[in-house]
């Protein structure tokens, strides 16, 4: 028998049982549009890319990371300077983690402008927001996991905040503690919520997020939306993946030229009595936040300024999460006030970041 | 079907039963689990320190000793008396520290500024540090809660 027919009895065998014709029929048919704007289609796998670097470097860092007390740092210690290209390990775990959230706040953004958000997508941006808190909680718990006195600060900030909110706001600071302070129960914690929870919720969320998109279509930006027939299509199945692994590639050395370069650092162990570091920063995505915490007067009108600031972004999160439902004028509309607020928004994250590094 | 004099009928009887028991069921699977994930705490009433290690003490200088999970700082006054502190900032919980030449405590998280008495004097911090009581009782000092006997 010929290799080709073996190859066809094969699929024929599989496709008997799980209906695998479905499947390329399904890829075969599925069409990516060309425009001006097709750049951002390009984050979404993007960003699928540098979760995947994530998962497989993590699986790498967890073999020898000791998530307690008194070995955390030292495993740290360990894989940095003696397990055989442990450095580069978590260089590229760390930097992976920073590039994915920076393209899903490209990929957040260009939706938002390209008014993709709208009608019948709205589950699929709500979803996408959730993917977002996952991905900034899966970079906030990393961040501990070092347990240097940088990262136990950032962290005894972090979880304070929720305190802020009225009623369920102590409770959530507990759980996010195991506790009332940060303490070595926090570090357990946080290494669970790390490996095993959150990686569990977005694995979830990016199957529905990704079968949203099969169910809808691709968004096509308004205005090139009327014109439909002239938008030229690009077959998914090979053409747009082909030129996806060239963007991969390319993204690939940009990571690996930065991972080698310049590897993340590692201070002395946390000790938790001692004074808060002076310099302390977050990860650079958390940077806004920490300067607008940092601005905010102890007091505006008898309310403490935190408290305040703190309900702000509640609102501005609720808002940002409703944002389809708000804006839920048909897709063929111009959005100038939505518009707007993204670029404010913009404007604002850049401003206060740059405030920060000051 | 509802009999003359009842208020619902059978099914809605059956269904408020049945949904109350469900969520019975689920109450008591989701108790445990809020229980768990909640480990008890507890402030320390006092904490006792031997008065030998501290009756040297510079003044206008703080030592930090641990009051449970947080940092208490012991604070030795210009007269020679204590004052004590729980050494977390007001603001987001950071520990502060002591900076005797400008006779302040510093929060380096977000810049809270707390005079030589607790009192916030600058930054974010919306109150005064907390403060614990200290008492000389022979040898010890025993630092207590406010309203501890």
């Amino acid at each position: 028998m010929r290799i080709k027919n073996i190859n066809i009895g094969i699929q024929a065998w599989f496709d008997e049982r799980i209906g695998l014709q479905s499947i390329t029929k399904f890829l075969r048919g599925k069409k990516v549009p060309q425009h001006k704007h097709s750049i951002w289609y390009y984050t979404g796998s993007s960003i699928l890319l540098f979760f995947s670097i994530s998962v497989l470097t993590g699986f790498m860092l967890v073999f020898y990371y000791k998530p307690t007390l008194e070995k955390a740092n030292e495993s740290i210690g360990r894989i940095m300077t003696e397990v055989p290209l442990g450095w580069i390990m978590r260089s590229i775990h760390s930097w992976s983690a920073s590039f994915m959230i920076a393209f899903v706040f490209v990929h957040l953004i260009s939706i938002w402008l390209t008014k993709a958000h709208r009608k019948p997508r709205e589950l699929t941006w709500m979803s996408g927001v959730f993917l977002l808190v996952v991905s900034l909680a899966l970079g906030f718990t990393g961040y501990l996991l070092p347990w240097d006195d940088l990262s136990v600060s950032a962290t005894k900030v972090g979880t304070d905040i929720p305190r802020s909110i009225p009623v369920v706001g102590c409770w959530v600071t507990k759980l996010l503690r195991g506790g009332e302070d940060v303490t070595a129960d926090t570090l357990t914690r946080f290494f669970g919520f790390h490996v095993s929870i959150l990686p569990l919720f977005i694995l979830i969320l990016i199957g529905l997020h990704v079968y949203f998109i099969q169910k809808q279509g691709i968004s096509i930006p308004l205005g090139l939306e009327r014109k439909e027939e002239r938008v030229k299509k690009l077959p998914f199945w090979p053409n747009f993946v082909y030129r996806e692994m060239v963007v991969w590639l390319l993204l690939l050395g940009i990571l690996f030229t930065l991972s080698i370069f310049f590897p993340p650092s590692l201070d002395k162990a946390a000790d938790l009595m001692a004074p808060a570091p002076e310099g302390i920063k977050p990860e650079w995505y958390f940077l806004f936040l920490f300067q607008v915490l940092k601005v905010f007067p102890s007091k505006v009108l008898f309310i403490n300024g935190d408290t305040l600031a703190i309900i702000l972004m509640l609102f501005f999160g609720i808002f940002f999460f409703f944002l389809p439902l708000i804006d839920n004028r048909p897709a063929e509309k111009k959005g100038k006030i939505i518009t707007f607020i993204a670029y404010a928004f913009i404007f604002f994250a850049i401003v206060m970041t740059v405030w920060s590094l000051m | 079907m509802k009999l003359k004099h009842s208020l619902f009928t059978r099914r809605q009887f059956l269904n408020g039963l049945l949904g109350g028991w469900l969520t019975a069921l689920v109450g008591s699977f989701l108790y445990p689990i809020i229980r768990f994930v909640f480990p008890p705490y507890k402030e320390p009433d006092k904490v006792v320190l031997p008065f030998s290690d501290f009756k040297d003490m510079a003044s206008n200088s703080v030592r930090i000793f641990s009051w449970g999970s947080k940092p208490g700082l012991l604070k030795r006054n210009d007269d020679g008396s204590f004052q004590v502190f729980v050494g977390v900032c007001t603001h987001l919980d950071c520990n502060v520290t002591y900076l005797p030449e400008q006779r302040k405590f510093f929060c380096a998280c977000h810049d809270g500024w707390y005079d030589e008495n607790g009192i916030n004097i600058g930054g974010p911090p919306p109150s005064p540090l907390r403060r614990l009581i200290v008492v000389l009782e022979e040898e010890n000092l025993v630092i207590k809660k406010e309203g501890v006997e």
